[in-house]
């Protein structure tokens, strides 16, 4: 028996949008490094090692990283669960049954605003069980969400 | 106030409290008038300062408590229980009576002379919310028993009437009780050399408090010259570990004094009750509908005594509690643990099911993390040994960890267990505390299956079933990628039947 794989793939805009972000997060850090092993001679010595690396690990995250997500990020939500799979160099398959749902929310940050996309969060009482589909469309996450908290609502009890 | 009952009484907090938090203030005046009297008067700075500030927190807690007590006010109505306290700022807090999933009564030592009882309600908050129980400090005995029957036994909305007599209908069932020799189970941790600092700089301060020259004293005591560096360092480690390690006992003992686990069973439902303590009484009633599984940890160091730590998974009990309310057994033997969890599972015990042991993979797994893990070092050392930075011994000496971490890889490996038992998933994992957890399949609200490159590589993957309970998700660790579905698919029985395909099919 095995998990077949969720039925929708993300936004292809999500690729450019994790790319950004790792340029970001990475390449601030290497700047940093770069400006001061420049104006700081003395230093140099110590900080071609963590520059070698941090440039190692931007290559890796902006040329390999956002295709490889692309290619596992997948979700789907029916009447009775929300079934996604994320991640690269670990991937995860999460599933949450529909009754068990305590909020349902489209969540945008700054860089996503500028790709116009958006995360839909699951969350359950469990405090680790959220699950995050990233890089969806704007406004069908709004409907996804939406539609489960229609859905969501129809349970009785706390749902723990 | 917007609540639906005008007409019942808001009640204070017991009188009492007033009266202790006056002699609280005269006590915490005394040490300072104590050590005036004995030394006349001719006291250094280094020691009269600390007698002030204890005196001074004293003396300001007391006040502060009471205005706390003239401005607290609580009452129960069919639906609610609703506290309004605060001086400066008006706090008004309302639980409803379905959310409230304990209620327990402690008492330290100045409320156990005085008969009040502090009465903790609480009702399945967040700690990382910010959110905090609802605390009536402090009740007289009777009123507290009375509320506590009031809102664990009595079916909300039915007719309130607080002068009734209450009825008392509770059956216990006791499933252990306290053994004094536990104590051996709960002296020996590295909190002993805590213990031991506070009590040696606590013993410190009141002796010196008193004039007496405490390294006038110690001096004296051995030849230190003779002894070098080495001798002191293994005296201060043995003599603070066995000062520390008998104030561990010691406080065990007034801890956990008369503790009874039992299982008090009424109309409407079922608690699992304990209480404990010497001086300071502490009961904690669990409600069993809410109870979700329980876990039994045997900590690597002390597995050959057989050590085991028994929590019970149920929600609305903080984990971080550094009182454990969740902890239904203190530390001890686990025989006692196995059985308080067949009586308390009756005969479909998922304690007693035999686990799957996980594939060899997982163990090849362990060996390259620890293999990989133990490179750190020597690597990030191997240059600075090649400019002769570092001397060149270091890097190969740090290579002493490789074999200890293969070790610890192995005994990893063998803590893996999983099955699947009645109504409960069970599993087992955990290096330095091999933990055994059943949990309820129907509490499981999320499940999660993970793979890393290196997990696919073997053919492992990663079992998580999260839940509302206990530390809210609870891993099986590489489970065979062949079985892992199964197994998730069993966890949290007709989730994921719509998401899987037979494997002839593609996908």
């Amino acid at each position: 028996m095995r998990m077949r794989p969720p039925a929708l793939r993300v936004e292809r805009r999500a690729i450019a949008w994790w790319m950004l972000r790792n340029i970001i997060a990475t390449g601030i850090p290497l700047a940093a490094l770069t400006i001061s092993s420049i104006i700081w001679e003395p230093a140099r010595v110590w900080l071609i090692a963590p520059m070698i690396a941090f440039a190692v690990i931007l290559v890796a995250k902006v040329a390999l990283e956002p295709w490889w997500r692309y290619r596992v990020h997948r979700w789907e939500i029916t009447e009775r669960a929300t079934y996604a799979s994320m991640g690269w160099i670990v991937v995860e398959w999460r599933v949450a049954p529909t009754t068990r749902i305590q909020t349902v929310d489209a969540v945008r940050g700054p860089l996503e605003q500028l790709f116009g996309l958006s995360t839909l969060r699951v969350t359950t009482a469990s405090s680790y069980g959220a699950i995050s589909i990233r890089g969806l469309d704007r406004r069908t996450a709004e409907e996804a969400a939406t539609r489960l908290a229609v859905v969501a609502e129809l349970s009785e009890g706390d749902a723990t | 106030m917007s609540t639906g009952a005008p007409d019942i009484l808001w009640m204070r907090l017991s009188a009492r409290v007033v009266w202790v938090d006056i002699a609280v203030s005269i006590l915490s005046l005394s040490p300072g008038i104590l050590a005036i009297w004995v030394t006349g008067g001719d006291l250094s700075p280094g020691v009269l300062w600390p007698l002030v500030a204890v005196a001074a927190f004293g003396v300001t807690g007391a006040i502060g408590d009471i205005l706390r007590w003239a401005f607290t006010t609580y009452r129960v109505t069919g639906t609610d229980i609703e506290r309004r306290t605060g001086v400066f700022v008006r706090q008004h807090r309302t639980i409803h009576r379905d959310r409230v999933r304990s209620v327990d009564t402690a008492a330290k030592l100045r409320h156990r002379v005085t008969g009040l009882r502090v009465v903790t309600v609480g009702a399945g908050q967040q700690a990382g919310a910010g959110e905090s129980a609802l605390i009536l400090d402090a009740l007289s005995k009777a009123d507290a028993e009375a509320l506590r029957a009031r809102l664990l036994t009595e079916r909300t909305g039915d007719v309130v009437d607080a002068s009734a007599p209450q009825e008392n209908t509770e059956e216990a069932e006791v499933f252990a009780t306290f053994r004094p020799w536990w104590v051996i189970y709960n002296m020996f941790s590295i909190w002993a050399y805590l213990m031991a600092a506070g009590l040696l700089w606590g013993g410190y301060w009141l002796v010196s408090s008193f004039g007496v020259d405490v390294f006038g004293v110690v001096a004296r005591l051995a030849d230190w010259e003779a002894l070098g560096w080495v001798g002191i360092t293994i005296a201060a480690l043995v003599g603070g570990g066995i000062v520390g390690a008998v104030g561990l006992g010691v406080s065990f003992l007034f801890g956990y004094w008369r503790f009874e686990l039992a299982r008090v069973t009424f109309e409407q439902g079922s608690h699992l009750r304990t209480r404990r303590g010497l001086f300071s009484l502490r009961e904690v009633n669990r409600d069993e509908s809410r109870m979700r599984g329980l876990s039994i940890g045997e900590p690597l160091l002390w597995r050959w005594m057989g050590m085991a730590d028994t929590n019970v998974l149920t929600t609305g009990l903080n984990v971080w509690d550094p009182q454990e309310p969740a902890a239904i057994l203190p530390r001890g033997p686990v025989t006692v643990a196995r059985d308080v969890a067949s009586k308390l599972f009756g005969r479909e015990n998922p304690f007693e099911a035999p686990l799957t042991r996980h594939p060899r993979a997982a163990l090849r797994r362990r060996l390259w993390w620890a293999t990989g893990l133990s490179a750190i070092a020597p690597l990030a050392l191997a240059f600075p040994a090649a400019w002769a930075v570092v001397p060149p011994w270091v890097p190969v000496a740090t290579l002493a960890v490789w074999p200890i971490a293969l070790l610890a890889a192995f005994i990893a490996f063998r803590a893996l267990g999983h099955t699947i038992s009645g109504d409960y998933v069970v599993i087992r994992a955990g290096l330095l505390s091999r933990t055994t957890s059943a949990l309820r399949r129907d509490a499981v609200s999320t499940i999660a299956v993970r793979q890393s490159v290196l997990q696919r590589r073997l053919g492992l993957c990663t079992v998580s079933t999260m839940t509302a309970a206990g530390w809210s998700a609870y891993e099986a660790p590489d489970i065979s990628a062949q079985h892992a579905v199964d197994f998730a698919k069993d966890a949290a029985p007709g989730v994921l039947d719509e998401f899987l395909t037979s494997p002839g099919q593609r996908g």
